[in-house]
């Protein structure tokens, strides 16, 4: 601090109007969320303060709040999965394609879509081959006639189907991350790696992964939170349905906030929700604390 | 002094001209303007702003030009009142006025379900009584027998319904044609029929079941005709019945053997409930079943002309055909904070008088609350806006759907549980013990 030669009153009082606002925005409503989870309330009338009755319920006799949990950290565990494959694709396109920014950005733009219009496309492509679902009639034309499903009504394979979406939206995204990271990597690296002989997608393992880690830890990071909060394209597409098969927890706390007018109830999964993402979120941070102390 | 500041001074002295002539024109304008319209009463009236939520966004619905005419009708003649109004899709506006409702700011005028949906906001004392109002100019007198009682509480009246439909069946005449079949007489013959549409690559029955509600407004009906009559769920919270009971199973099993001979669309569980309707309107499916408010968009589609409607028939030969689902519409209900509560109550009870003419006109008083006068043949009604209306008039009782009369977290439970059945069979007994558990558990 002493570097910068000003008080730690006046970095305070710069600081203060961004934390003032921080604070309201997001602590405060957090903190009231954490309280309605202690209320019987429909979120319109009289509300009553029952203790924690709403997260005994929630924990231990809910039977569609840990099967939500569940598929709400598959989508998480999917979503992480995908950053490989994203860093892949980016050291492809740096080490072979010429000009690759085009590549890149038609790869973004399922990201710059707005999830309605990504969730009817899907839709549309998802449905039954005699209502003109594109992947049930190619599979058909290919003679895979076994394979067609009702992607988004059959409840065992439905979930799968919402997970393959998302990753497909993302993956531009992770790509674009990636890719910038391996661009800011400096090139007498490279060089110097020649000359000892690296070359090639060798490399790319020597130097390219372990620089790249920050940036790795950034996506992991993105794709981890944006999983665990998933919610307006599962809305967009089954709504949790059928029969809460692809529910995930952001939808139960819809439904049960709004739908089943339980609004104390609603609370107590957010709470709980924010306690997730921030478990997660520490996780994530010590992993990759270790994993950037081992290789840089 | 150069051309340049002279030709600056030049310009900013016509513009201040300019502005003072502005100035005076506005000033006397509006006095003039008052002054004709108001005639000898005061002069000096505040302007008042009435914020009018409803759920008429789309352009093609009659109730959206309705609204908009009466509006500018009454801005026209009280010209110290304006009207805003908050168009939102169904969904959305409910969505809207809990938030609203949470923080007690619920616009003047908004939007409301009848009986068990509206009873939170009723008891929360948001909404004002109308009952001094709707005395006011004759205005009760023109509401349907009965139906005001779906929005009273303790003798208080909450809201003024916008309709009043019934559950029937649409049925393409072509395509039945196509398949070789009749309309069902009994619920047993429909199920036939569902088989002969499937066999011959026709989709009998079009749903939009990702909005829960539309398949559970059928179940309901099914419940309706297999409990011998209505009042089911009542039976279920005044505790003489359970949903073990054997009028509930056989309502599940029934609802089953429709569903398992194919009579849905595949996929059903992802159609929302326009796209399902589509379905109908663009000839892909044979039968529709859905509330009477259906009739104005079949009207405007591909099939008008080939389509009919048919009463739901009786289910294991019990029921009575002429008992309907009743879908008492959404009401209007006036803020008990709003802070112009009498120009309000003023402005609703306006509207409602002028509500019927206005719809019928438009070719859309098919199964609104209130009488309508005048002849629907010579307006150029269709004829299956024709025998929609004949069947208004057969109507001998009937019941609510479910979320109409069940507190919502029992509606939910419901809700997702009928929607299970698209995708799977289940033991019926199941379903009735599931539906119990959820109703005790809901219990207040």
């Amino acid at each position: 601090m002493n570097v910068l030669r000003v008080s730690k009153w006046t970095i305070a009082a710069f600081v203060l109007p961004c934390l003032l606002l921080y604070f309201c925005l997001v602590f405060v409503p957090i903190l009231v969320s954490f309280y309605s989870g202690l209320l019987d309330w429909n979120g319109i009338g009289e509300s009553k303060f029952v203790g924690l009755a709403n997260f005994q319920k929630l924990l231990f006799e809910d039977a569609v709040f840990w099967p939500s949990v569940k598929r709400t950290l598959m989508f998480a565990v999917f979503s992480m999965a995908e950053i490989p494959v994203a860093l892949f694709v980016a050291i492809l396109l740096s080490r072979f394609v010429k000009k690759p920014n085009f590549l890149v950005s038609s790869y973004f733009l399922p990201v710059i879509l707005s999830v309605v219009i990504i969730g009817q496309l899907w839709k549309t492509i998802y449905n039954p081959a005699s209502m003109g679902g594109m992947l049930n009639q190619v599979l058909e034309t290919i003679g895979l006639g076994d394979w067609t499903r009702a992607w988004l009504t059959d409840p065992n394979v439905a979930m799968y189907a919402l997970y393959f979406v998302a990753l497909w939206q993302y993956l531009g995204y992770h790509t674009l991350i990636q890719f910038t990271g391996i661009q800011n990597i400096p090139s007498d690296i490279y060089e110097a790696a020649r000359i000892d002989g690296a070359e090639g997608l060798k490399a790319d393992w020597h130097i390219t992964l372990p620089m790249n880690i920050p940036i790795f830890k950034i996506s992991i990071v993105l794709s981890f939170i944006g999983s665990l909060q998933a919610f307006d394209m599962i809305m967009v597409m089954t709504g949790g349905g059928p029969a809460h098969a692809t529910d995930v927890i952001s939808t139960h706390m819809y439904n049960m906030s709004f739908l089943s007018m339980k609004y104390g109830y609603g609370s107590a999964i957010a709470a709980f929700l924010v306690v997730l993402c921030l478990a997660a979120t520490l996780l994530v941070n010590l992993v990759f604390n270790r994993l950037e102390r081992k290789f840089t | 002094m150069s051309k340049g500041v002279k030709a600056v001074m030049a310009g900013a002295l016509a513009l201040s001209l300019a502005a003072c002539g502005t100035n005076n024109n506005s000033a006397t304008g509006g006095n003039d303007n008052k002054g004709a319209a108001n005639g000898s009463k005061a002069t000096n009236q505040e302007k008042i702003t009435i914020t009018f939520q409803n759920i008429y966004p789309d352009p093609t619905d009659p109730k959206h030009g309705a609204v908009k005419k009466i509006v500018e009708q009454y801005e026209a003649e009280h010209s110290n009142i304006k009207i805003e109004l908050d168009s939102l899709n169904t969904d959305q506006q409910k969505l809207k006025l809990k938030t609203q409702a949470a923080s007690k700011e619920v616009p003047d005028i908004t939007v409301v379900n009848p009986s068990a949906q509206m009873k939170p906001f009723v008891e929360a004392g948001l909404f004002a009584p109308l009952n001094d109002m709707v005395e006011q100019n004759g205005l009760k007198a023109t509401f349907q027998e009965g139906i005001l009682d779906w929005y009273s509480f303790d003798n208080n009246l909450y809201a003024l319904p916008d309709g009043n439909n019934i559950g029937v069946v649409y049925y393409n005449k072509e395509l039945f044609e196509q398949g070789g079949v009749k309309v069902p007489a009994t619920f047993e013959e429909m199920i036939e029929v569902v088989k002969t549409l499937k066999s011959k690559g026709i989709t009998p029955i079009a749903i939009g079941e990702k909005d829960t509600w539309t398949g559970s407004f059928l179940f309901m009906n099914v419940l309706l005709r297999t409990n011998g009559g209505p009042g089911f769920l009542q039976d279920v919270q005044d505790g003489k019945k359970t949903f073990e009971d054997q009028a509930f199973v056989d309502a599940v099993d029934s609802f089953q053997d429709l569903v398992q001979a194919g009579a849905f669309q595949e996929g059903a569980t992802s159609f929302d409930y326009n796209a399902g309707e589509n379905l109908f309107k663009t000839g892909k499916s044979a039968m529709y079943y859905m509330g009477s408010w259906a009739t104005g968009g079949i009207e405007t589609s591909s099939v008008n002309g080939k389509v009919g409607v048919f009463k739901f028939p009786t289910v294991k030969g019990k029921g009575n055909p002429n008992e309907f689902m009743l879908a008492p519409g959404s009401g209007f209900a006036i803020s008990a904070n709003s802070k112009h509560l009498q120009e309000t109550k003023d402005f609703l009870n306006y509207f409602m008088l002028n509500f019927p003419k206005v719809m019928f006109e438009a070719k859309g008083a098919i199964g609104i609350a209130q009488k309508v006068e005048g002849d629907f043949k010579a307006q150029g009604y269709s004829e299956m806006a024709m025998e929609i209306l004949d069947l208004f008039k057969e109507v001998q009782g009937g019941d609510l759907s479910f979320d109409n009369t069940m507190n919502p977290g029992t509606s939910q439970a419901h809700l997702t549980s009928i929607q299970d059945l698209f995708g799977q069979k289940r033991d019926s007994k199941e379903i009735g013990k599931d539906h119990q558990t959820a109703y005790t558990s809901n219990k207040e």
